[in-house]
């Protein structure tokens, strides 16, 4: 149990120098790894921290950008609607007045029918008028009317002036060829004669003058000489009548 | 085993040296250590293995241990102190291999590591108070303690010695004469007594040797404190 003094001297520095082995050799290298998987797991947390910062702020800004869009789809749709309001507006403003034109046209229309109805109504009227004239005058057409016609064409030829005349000259021409005289009813010899000095001396032809027959004028005469046709017979002076009508409509 | 393995005998003289097999014992345990450590820490990666996760909670607990004493200091005094509890744990489990005998069996062994811790006290009080400090806390609280801190800076590290040396001999001394009455394989009980004292006095020894050194550190952390809160 003595103290043996090489055995403590060595010792001493047998455990200095394991301190150093020690130190050198296991300490310091786990103690360093320790510290850089430390390191690295507080780098690994400092960015898991940082990821959940950014996811944070990308959580924000979307939430931030959802916001933004809900408006502006808001805004869109109060101005969509708007704009929809507006247009069935304006196309129920547009239906209205096109609505309005078409009253109007169709009163127009209408309105042309009524008087093309009228204006029918009214031919006819006189149509029936005239026909029932025709039939009247047919019924009535004799010798004594067309005596009472052939007077006054030669009271009407002997009171016609000389500017009348004139213009009659005119139209028949130079020298007409004859003088074509149509009657209803055959034409004495008397008023043969009296109508050959009517006409020679008012107009101041003396060309031959034709007689003809023609029963269809129901009564009167119907003188042509050249393009010149002097009508004085009923039914010429019916269908006169009846395009005096139209002429008047 | 016989009667002689209780006693240390020089194995060879070398002059006025004398080698013990106390000293060669301790070199095989050096040698044991050190290989272990440069075999385990020559290939660390960050994501360790078993051995390495061993050994790293094994450096993390005397960290951790050191650091709840002294946490200001744990860089300094780790590798002395850490050092004191691998080399203790190994010198006294190497003596339950047959043939083998602990080298902490040997007052020369432990004395030498006591000595180391006294020295170690000193050591580290004036290197971070500075000797004026360091030796000031001799006189606190009162200049009357000066003789009974220094008669106490002697008598425990007489005891680390001899607490450690009585321990380890005298397990070595029961399983000898428990062989010797009883025969072959009977000590074994003794031997499992013999890994839990191991475990036990390296425990006692290495954070005695903390405290001692923690204890010549804490004047100057008291101060910092005194300065702090009259800054506050």
């Amino acid at each position: 149990m003595e103290l043996n003094w090489s055995t403590f001297l060595l010792e001493i520095f047998n455990f200095l120098v394991l301190v150093w082995i020690l130190k050198r050799f296991l300490y310091q290298p786990v103690l360093d790894v320790i510290s850089r998987r430390r390191a690295a797991i507080e780098n690994q947390l400092a960015e898991a921290e940082q990821h959940h910062v950014d996811a944070d702020a990308l959580k924000e800004q979307y939430e931030h950008r959802l916001a933004d869009w809900e408006q502006e789809r808001q805004k869109a749709m109060d101005k969509l609607l708007h704009e929809i309001e507006e247009n069935r507006l304006q196309q129920l403003e547009n239906l209205k007045t096109e609505l309005a034109q078409e009253e109007e046209k169709n009163r127009v229309a209408s309105s042309r029918r009524d008087k093309q109805v009228i204006r029918e109504i009214e031919q006819r009227a006189l149509q029936q008028g005239a026909e029932f004239a025709s039939r009247l005058l047919a019924e009535a057409a004799g010798p004594e009317l067309e005596n009472r016609l052939f007077d006054l064409l030669l009271d009407g030829l002997s009171v016609m002036s000389a500017d009348q005349i004139s213009v009659l000259a005119n139209k028949w021409g130079e020298s007409p060829e004859r003088i074509l005289v149509t009657s209803a009813y055959p034409l004495a010899d008397d008023k043969r004669h009296r109508l050959e000095d009517t006409l020679s001396r008012v107009i101041g032809l003396t060309v031959p003058v034709h007689y003809e027959q023609d029963a269809e004028l129901l009564a009167g005469l119907n003188i042509t000489i050249g393009a010149w046709v002097l009508q004085l017979n009923v039914r010429d002076e019916l269908q006169g009548f009846m395009e005096c009508a139209h002429v008047e409509h | 085993m016989g009667e002689d393995s209780l006693f240390i005998r020089p194995i060879f003289e070398l002059g006025p040296v004398q080698l013990t097999n106390t000293v060669i014992t301790t070199w095989v345990v050096m040698a044991i250590i050190g290989c272990f450590a440069w075999l385990v820490t020559r290939r660390l990666q960050m994501r360790p293995g078993r051995l390495q996760t061993l050994v790293e909670a094994m450096v993390s607990v005397i960290e951790e241990s050191i650091r709840d004493i002294a946490p200001q200091h744990v860089q300094q005094i780790m590798p002395f102190i850490g050092t004191l509890w691998v080399f203790i744990v190994i010198a006294n489990l190497i003596g339950i291999i047959p043939g083998m005998h602990s080298p902490t069996r040997d007052l020369s062994a432990t004395a030498a590591i006591a000595f180391l811790v006294f020295l170690s006290v000193h050591w580290y009080g004036i290197r971070i108070q500075g000797l004026k400090n360091y030796l000031l806390h001799y006189l606190k609280p009162s200049p009357l303690l000066l003789p009974f801190n220094l008669i106490s800076e002697v008598t425990r590290t007489i005891a680390l010695a001899v607490r450690l040396f009585g321990n380890m001999m005298s397990l070595e001394m029961v399983a000898l004469l428990i062989l010797i009455v009883a025969g072959f394989l009977v000590p074994v009980p003794i031997l499992m007594l013999h890994i839990v004292e191991a475990l036990v006095q390296a425990y006692i020894f290495g954070m005695l040797a903390l405290i001692y050194v923690a204890g010549g550190l804490q004047s100057q952390q008291l101060r910092q404190q005194k300065q702090g809160e009259n800054h506050a």
